[in-house]
């Protein structure tokens, strides 16, 4: 039992490919290939301390700019940047996010293993986050729309 | 630890205007009984019932039986499909590893 009010978690996504390390470490880390699966970043070098951004559905009072930074850059093995975004008047799409994205590659027999980790979303647990929740509770309801529209 | 509902589970059951004035009033209240959510309400206490099985299974609400009666409060944790983007993240990265795995077969067939 957490007592905190708040818990963080993890997104993890791993899949086995048919391609060397090599080949999926350009596709995570060039420009124009990050475009074509993922989304086309603004600004974005493959160098530790890079800037750069992600344009995506602006909601409430959230522009939709997704904040990067570059952490770490082991080449064909270890991808590493800050993801933020959000504005702290939403509750849902658009809620503040101050999360890290790690990519791990490792070899396998017939090609890569490769591991996303979305890390540092934050979950209300208890009592006092029903408070805040509740008083943004009007806009929970308003956004459900725009997550079914998102999903389906 | 209690599982948590599929977010359309928390959306259906957040669908219906009577349904979310119910959990509204639960969540003011702290806790209360069918009886004192019916007084006042303009719906009968079937009718209430029926928005509280449905706000259960989206694990919106708890009960906690004493006695003869049985009393109902807010899961705050029920409304994490909603109230933070994991959800919507989680369905994003696997797309976006769908789409990664066919722009792979294109440049290394």
């Amino acid at each position: 039992m957490n007592d905190a009010a708040s818990d963080t978690r993890d997104i993890v996504v791993e899949e086995v490919f048919p391609h060397a390390p090599e080949t999926i470490w350009k596709t995570l880390t060039t420009g124009e290939l990050i475009g074509r699966w993922l989304m086309a970043p603004a600004g974005f070098e493959p160098v530790e301390g890079n800037r750069f951004t992600f344009q995506t559905k602006p909601g409430g009072a959230w522009d939709g700019v997704i904040h990067c930074q570059v952490l770490e850059v082991i080449p064909n093995q270890r991808f590493v940047y800050s993801w933020k975004g959000g504005h702290a008047a939403n509750v849902g799409y658009g809620a503040p996010l101050d999360s890290v994205v790690t990519w791990t590659l490792s070899r396998t027999a017939d090609g890569t293993r490769l591991r996303l980790v979305h890390s540092g979303f934050v979950v209300p647990r208890n009592e006092s986050a029903l408070e805040t929740m509740g008083n943004g509770w009007k806009k929970v309801v308003r956004s459900i729309g725009g997550i079914a529209d998102e999903q389906g | 630890m209690v599982a948590t509902a599929p977010l359309d589970t928390v959306m259906q059951a957040l669908a219906v205007p009577t349904r979310r004035a119910v959990l509204e009033r639960i969540i003011r209240s702290g806790e209360i009984t069918v009886v004192e959510l019916t007084r006042g309400s303009g719906v009968t206490q079937g009718a209430i019932s029926q928005h509280l099985k449905s706000l259960k299974q989206a694990g919106l609400v708890a009960e906690r039986p004493e006695g003869r009666n049985v009393y109902y409060r807010a899961r705050p944790e029920g409304l994490e499909p909603l109230a933070d983007w994991m959800s919507h993240y989680g369905a994003f990265w696997r797309d976006r590893f769908a789409d990664l795995r066919a722009l792979l077969k294109e440049i290394d067939p």
